[in-house]
């Protein structure tokens, strides 16, 4: 059977460090754009941290929500393409296909996500920055649009790994750049078409949600809401 | 027909021969010979050790053959060479078992960085103009081993400061025996957050003059007072991996986690509830926990031992700290003390942390023997889910504090000569109030192993540019994060890319060029030989059952990224029976008084920038802040009660004065902010710092009061008030969230 | 707005004119920056970036123009492969992960050091070593990085497809040549014969 692959985020874990941001950055050559490109919202986060706020002091509360490509099984930004550089691959992510993006845009207008960046100039490293860049990952052009591809890259290489010593993929052995980074282990990657797959597991939590489930976009990525103390009960 | 047949068909065909004939695109380098043997696109996996914070975490370093232009005597050409390409936590490693925060991540960059120093470098224009001209390894240390022979010949060892951060290891070793040859030398540890007032107190309390290493996986209660311990805090990869087992690794158990503090961190605001606390009152909250415990015989109160008994009014059970009490002067209900004190009480193993703003009181050190009693008290001492202690020698206190070292100059108590900078940059991370720079322009000669011309760089004669870490061996033994005991090593990850040199070979240079004692007490002529030494010393105490010999040992180091202990060394606190005397628990004091200056000032470590020393890395520029979502700047936090009392719009440009000086920011409204604190991020503020530094936002150091913490020598950087007035329009780059906060020339979107 | 059909004559002669402009202006530009062009290709520029730069080097790519190699020594494929040495002799590598390596100066000399060393092409190689350079070889394939493939030769060998496939007869090569056009029609035919997967994110990432 295909793979499928699916990732949970357990928020009572995460605590908003950042380390999968800039981890993504590293892994994916996503270029900085700057100060004034920043403040024009052209900024590049293929995962973000989102924050909220309840509450007025001193009964504050922040919660943290990590939020990337979350990889819909009906996924607006695909219908919408005219050049199918966005479509849906056989294991079930949400593909961008660059050299057939013209930079519609449309993707990004119809992702509720907000998840999808626009290329609006060619990316630029000042050298020797560029030493860094990732040889498994293109670097994209002017005009194109990108977003998190779950670590494709290391997809491609666990599956061709696993081919080459003739074997299954062990659960686990694939980790997107923002899974091996995160300290408190809050994120999860793994196959949802393998029931006993840790992702598999956790995605079945009575914590689980989907993140805007209303627009019936079925995401492949799970949340798993804070929980809160249950004081005696397991004392 | 195809699309690309018909484009070709449509092109002049004239045309097209044309421009077949046209050169050559590859540009016109010369390659030189690779001196690594590599496979192109099959990536290798290298051991190193992170450098930026106290931590010391182990990293994996993903190493792929590129090709990078590089000056090789003289020549400019293009070298295939292994280049690091991502960085991971070791997996192996007992600190971040292969976890990374943000900032390791973008180690990277350091190595990449743009504005790198590329080679040693001669001051030639005036003191701070930034001139500069290149020259020889050769030329430049003689040039310094003859000013510091001089200060020898002429019987002047004293006049020989060195300023450095915090070193651990062999490094720190082989800068020892250098400050100590040169009697009665001026050594300066220079780290913004520092944790000696920790140290100072674990010291007291416990017999350990080590931070705390948390056990935070099994623990079932915390709390925390001001401590940012999954941010910046302490050995903060650790301790968010301890943290993530504590709410889900454990079926059916979750530990409450309580954050006191004025400001919700980035620690606070994960906690299960967050409690606002008047500041430097976090120790008398702690007292008021004990005091509950003890009135209600819920521990008694000799199983605290020496660290209770260190504290005033401890056998007597508290008196003055009953919750009834505390509540007007702390700002924390009387019933919520008590509440919080039964359930620690009841859910072992429960820990209590301090640090952070909270240790950065005039009374930091006393809130700090305050935890220590609590944790004494609810037996979370050398236990599992409680706070443990590896068993490594303490770091020896070496030397002054920066406040006094510029203070003896400025006062020509002290006439230092010379001066070695190496990690610290003391011009930025000082208050204005120490004068700082005042002091630097009166040592005649300064000598910087920075790799980027930051404030304080910029003022030396002689620049001698460190490799970068993944450029260099490193060892550390790190004293906190886990309770195994650790030696890290690593060889260099990649070859250097520029003309640089390790900071401790060149040391070790200059000691053979001096000769003499200095010679024999160095006995090495390389840092790795130094580390080696080391190992050989560490093989015969630890190393007999794991390897059949030294060599052996050191190889099997080198490939893991160290040795460590299989199984926890935690030992127990060491001081018995009664203190010498007790310590009076004191209120906190303030510079600037309350009704010319009415706001705590409250700088914090940022999550991305650290103490400022990341401020040059464009990863770290452009990743939102986890909060305010700020990028590319700094910005004031004010309540939104206070916003409105002031007027002030979010965005306005404010005016921050305090008793020794003032700054101007973009105000940012942030309803978890106590209405009487203004919250701002260290780091920003360079004025020399590389292209993306340079100029960027203000620094909140340089406004503080000179107040030290009673009993150390650090800043009691929490103690400065302030007063606040809008002057104008700011400007801020928010990433996004639920704050609408942009200046209005940056709105449409 | 009806968009022109491809293949209909409003939509061809618009090509055309474009195309035409385009390599007008690429030419004009060329004329104008030969200057600045030649001391911008011998000093490294301050910034990396995929862009093209020059407008010449975009048309270029885009109508699929690629310089004839030109090696800085006339190796020689046939007489090394004569002499029974095997491809992965010198591009190891090439059955373990994606690139096959290119062998450095140090390499060759470890045989031309005793082998052929009156012949002026290894006289040549003896030069570079002796200044201590390497060899300059220039790519004979390779994707533009316009075409954002990532290509993989340990899984094509491991799946039994012969280097002569993608890479012609070697044996009957001197200097290398680009013989095979590497097409994307040429990589799916073949993959489609082989039931290898033809999902865009095969080879697109």
């Amino acid at each position: 059977m295909a793979h499928r692959w699916g990732m949970v985020i357990d928020l009572d874990r995460c605590t908003g460090c950042e380390a999968c941001v800039v981890a993504c950055r590293a892994e994916n050559n996503i270029a900085t754009v700057g100060e004034e490109q920043a403040g024009l919202s052209r900024a590049k986060h293929w995962i973000r941290v989102e924050r909220y706020y309840e509450g007025e002091f001193p009964d504050v509360k922040v919660k943290f929500q990590p939020v990337l490509c979350q990889q819909c099984d009906a996924a607006p930004c695909e219908t919408v393409c005219p050049t199918f550089a966005s479509y849906h691959t056989g294991e079930g992510l949400n593909g961008q296909i660059y050299n057939r993006c013209i930079g519609t845009r449309y993707c990004a207008n119809a992702c509720p996500y907000e998840v999808r960046f626009f290329n609006f100039f060619n990316p630029v490293w000042d050298k020797p920055l560029h030493l860094q860049l990732n040889p498994d990952v293109s670097v994209r052009t002017v005009g194109v649009m990108e977003k998190c591809t779950f670590c494709v890259q290391r997809i491609k290489a666990g599956e061709i790994q696993a081919e080459a010593e003739k074997r299954e993929l062990k659960d686990g052995e694939i980790r997107p750049a923002c899974v091996q980074s995160c300290p408190p282990e809050a994120m999860v990657f793994g196959d949802l078409n393998d029931a006993e797959s840790r992702a598999s597991r956790l995605a079945n939590s009575r914590r689980r949600t989907k993140l805007l489930a209303e627009l019936g976009t079925r995401p492949k990525v799970t949340y798993l809401q804070r929980d809160s103390w249950h004081g005696d009960e397991n004392a | 027909m195809q699309r690309r047949d018909f484009l070709k068909i449509s092109a002049v065909a004239g045309a097209t021969a044309a421009l077949e004939g046209c050169g050559n695109p590859d540009h016109q380098l010369i390659r030189f010979v690779p001196e690594e043997d590599l496979i192109p696109g099959i990536a290798t996996w290298k051991p190193s050790i992170c450098t930026l914070c106290p931590a010391g975490c182990g990293l994996l370093v993903r190493v792929m053959q590129g090709e990078a232009e590089v000056v090789r005597e003289g020549r400019l050409g293009l070298l295939k060479m292994g280049l690091a390409k991502k960085l991971e936590g070791n997996p192996a490693h007992p600190i971040n078992q292969g976890k990374l925060c943000p900032r390791g991540q973008a180690g990277l960059q350091v190595t990449y960085h743009p504005d790198r120093i590329q080679g040693p470098l001669a001051r030639v224009g005036p003191r701070g103009s930034g001139q500069f001209r290149e020259m020889t390894w050769e030329s430049a240390t003689r040039q310094l081993a003859s000013q510091l022979a001089d200060l020898q010949e002429s019987g002047q060892e004293g006049s020989l400061a060195l300023i450095t951060s915090p070193l651990r290891g062999q490094k720190r070793a082989i800068l020892d025996a250098f400050a100590n040859h040169f009697k009665k030398s001026l050594p300066v540890e220079l780290a913004f957050f520092d944790d000696s007032t920790i140290r100072a107190a674990n010291l007291a309390s416990f017999g350990h003059a080590l931070p705390l290493t948390l056990d935070l996986g099994q623990s079932n209660y915390v709390v925390s007072f001001g401590a940012d311990f999954l941010g910046t805090w302490n050995s903060p990869v650790a301790q968010a991996i301890g943290f993530g087992r504590m709410r889900t690794g454990r079926p059916g158990e979750r530990a409450k986690f309580v954050q006191f503090e004025q400001r919700i961190s980035q620690t606070g605001a994960s906690a299960d509830e967050w409690i606002p606390v008047q500041p430097g009152t976090e120790g008398a909250v702690a007292l008021g926990l004990a005091h509950v415990m003890l009135a209600e015989n819920l521990r008694p109160a000799a199983g605290a031992g020496h660290a209770g008994l260190l504290l005033e009014g401890w056998s007597e059970g508290l008196p003055d700290y009953a919750p009834e009490k505390i509540a007007a002067q702390t700002g924390v209900k009387a019933e919520t003390i008590v509440r919080i004190a039964r359930e620690a009480a009841a859910h072992d193993p429960a820990v209590a942390i301090l640090g952070g703003a909270a240790a950065a009181h005039t009374n930091g050190l006393v809130g700090a023997l305050a935890a220590n009693a609590l944790n004494a008290l609810l037996g979370s001492v050398g236990k599992p889910g409680g706070i443990l202690f590896p068993p490594l020698l303490a770091a020896k206190e070496s030397g002054i504090s920066l406040e006094i070292l510029a203070s003896q100059i400025n006062s020509r108590a002290a006439a230092a000569k010379v001066l070695l900078v190496y990690n610290a940059d003391p011009v930025f991370s000082a208050p204005a109030a120490w004068g700082v720079r005042a002091a630097l322009d009166k040592i005649p000669f300064i000598a910087s192993f920075s790799s980027f011309l930051d404030e304080t760089t910029m003022l030396a004669d002689l620049i001698l540019p460190d490799h970068s870490p993944l450029e260099s061996w490193l060892d550390d033994a790190p004293p906190s994060g886990s309770a195994r005991t650790i030696r890290s090593v690593a060889p260099p990850a990649m070859h250097p890319l520029h003309n640089t040199r390790s900071m401790p070979d060149v040391l070790l240079d200059l000691a053979h060029q001096l000769g003499g004692d200095l010679a024999s007490t160095l006995p090495w002529k390389t840092y790795d030989e130094a580390i080696e030494a080391s190992f050989a010393a560490l093989y015969k105490e630890k190393g007999t059952k794991i390897a059949k010999d030294a060599d052996e040992f050191w190889q099997k180091a080198q490939d893991q990224g160290g040795w460590w202990s299989t199984e926890p060394e935690s030992v127990p606190a060491s001081p018995a029976g009664a203190p010498s005397g007790v310590v009076k628990p004191r209120a906190p004091e303030f510079a600037g008084d309350p009704n010319d200056y009415p706001f705590h000032f409250l700088p914090f470590a940022s999550q991305l920038l650290y103490d400022g020393s990341l401020a040059h890395l464009p990863w770290m520029q452009e990743a939102p802040d986890p909060l305010s979502t700020v990028m590319w700047g700094t910005w004031v936090e004010v309540n939104p009660r206070t916003a409105r009392k002031l007027s002030l719009q979010p965005g306005d440009l404010v005016e921050v004065t305090s008793p020794h000086g003032k700054l101007e920011a973009p105000a940012l409204v942030n309803p978890g902010i106590a209405p009487d604190v203004i919250a701002m991020p260290v780091g920003q503020g360079h004025q020399n710092f590389t292209r993306y530094a340079s100029g960027r936002g203000a620094n909140p150091i340089s406004i503080l009061s000179p107040l030290t913490v009673e009993g150390t020598q650090s800043l009691a950087w929490a103690a400065t008030r302030v007063k606040l007035s809008v002057v104008g329009r700011g400007k801020l780059i928010l990433f996004g969230g639920s704050l609408t906060e942009v200046s209005p020339e940056l709105e449409h979107r | 707005m009806s968009r022109p059909a491809p293949g209909s004559s409003l939509y061809l002669s618009v090509v055309i004119a474009i195309g035409v402009a385009a390599l007008g202006l690429a030419i004009l530009e060329r004329a104008l920056s030969a200057e600045a062009m030649s001391a911008a290709e011998e000093e490294s520029s301050g910034a990396f970036t995929p862009a093209h730069p020059t407008l010449y080097d975009a048309v270029r790519e885009f109508f699929e123009i690629r310089s004839k190699p030109v090696q800085p020594i006339a190796y020689t494929h046939k007489v090394h492969l004569a002499n029974g040495m095997q491809c992965t002799d010198c591009h190891v590598g090439v059955d373990q992960g994606p690139d096959a390596r290119i062998p450095s100066v140090n390499f060759c000399m470890t045989c031309h050091q005793v082998i052929a060393t009156q012949q002026p092409e290894i006289k040549k190689l003896a030069a570079y070593k002796a200044r201590g350079e390497d060899v300059p070889w220039q790519r004979v394939y390779g994707f533009e990085r316009s075409a954002h493939v990532k290509f993989n030769h340990a899984p094509h060998i491991r799946a039994g497809v012969d280097c002569s496939v993608c890479h012609g007869d070697m044996r009957q090569q001197t200097v290398a040549e680009r013989k095979v056009d590497h097409t994307m029609g040429f990589c799916v035919s073949c993959h489609q014969q082989k039931n290898a997967s033809v999902d865009c994110v095969t080879c697109h990432f």
